[in-house]
């Protein structure tokens, strides 16, 4: 099989599981952590006519209550924790958790003491993606490989109300 | 306004067809460094451990040991060691183990 033929069919697997697991309608609910703003510009640029978010089934919603992926940017400020996990308790399952940016990961402030420096620390991170800022190409790439994580979750529901409820975390 | 109308219609389409078919921009995104190992002296390695303003770098014995996770793209390494830093061209680099953004190159400049 030709590379391309292999990406077509990824990229129709892609919106075959978005479409199956979430009627098309998968939301993202971004958090800034203390971000310098360039990897939220770049977040933006995904809903602009060239990257077109929604023509896969992606879509920005600001309540976490709405949304299936929290978007993490940021070195994580210790300041931000009772936020952060606020916001992840308010998601309802299944929810995955992406880590964007270098300053997510743990790259650009690995020391400072006002901050983390690792999302991980604080949010149980599914997927990283790296750059600085990671470009609108790899943060659609990264949300493609969270909607795989996602969609591997999905047929873990029990239905049987408690902590297994969502897929077994807490 | 007639031009861009004109402009519009000879463009085509704008939105890009990625994930399905490759993007051609991608040509021009800043990616990670990648290394010529065979190239890499461990004294360039402390060179560039040296200069790598996010700590992405590190030497151990003989490995020198990138986080792709932490690096920024910034080119200081290139410039400290020109010729042993290419550009990646890599920018799929989305992992769900924070361990697999960490590569091990093997330093081999210094073998006879």
């Amino acid at each position: 099989m030709n590379p391309s033929r292999g990406k077509a069919e990824a990229a129709r697997r892609l919106r075959d599981t978005i479409a199956a697991q979430f009627g098309r309608s998968l939301h993202i609910r971004t958090l800034d952590t203390g971000s310098c703003a360039v990897c939220e510009q770049e977040i933006r640029l995904l809903a602009a006519p060239h990257y077109d978010l929604q023509r896969l089934g992606f879509f920005f919603t600001p309540a976490p209550r709405h949304a299936d992926l929290l978007l993490v940017t940021g070195p994580m400020i210790r300041a931000f924790d009772v936020a952060a996990r606020k916001t992840y308790e308010a998601m309802p399952g299944p929810k995955v958790v992406v880590a964007t940016g270098a300053c997510a990961l743990g790259g650009v402030y690995p020391k400072d003491p006002f901050v983390h420096g690792n999302v991980g620390e604080v949010l149980p991170v599914d997927v990283w993606i790296p750059g600085c800022p990671p470009s609108p190409l790899a943060l659609l790439q990264g949300l493609g490989v969270a909607v795989g994580r996602l969609a591997e979750r999905t047929p873990g529901l029990t239905f049987i109300a408690g902590p297994a409820a969502d897929g077994g975390e807490a | 306004m007639p031009l861009w109308f004109v402009r519009g219609l000879r463009r085509g389409v704008v939105t890009t067809r990625y994930p399905a078919r490759r993007d051609d921009s991608a040509a021009w995104l800043p990616t990670p460094p990648a290394f010529r190992s065979r190239q890499l002296t461990r004294e360039a390695a402390d060179r560039m451990v040296a200069v790598c303003p996010s700590l992405a770098l590190s030497r151990r014995d003989d490995i020198l040991v990138f986080d792709v996770g932490a690096c920024t793209a910034c080119g200081w390494c290139a410039e400290a060691a020109p010729d042993v830093v290419t550009s990646s061209g890599e920018f799929e680099l989305a992992a769900t183990v924070r361990s697999a953004l960490i590569k091990e190159i093997p330093i081999q400049g210094d073998e006879p």
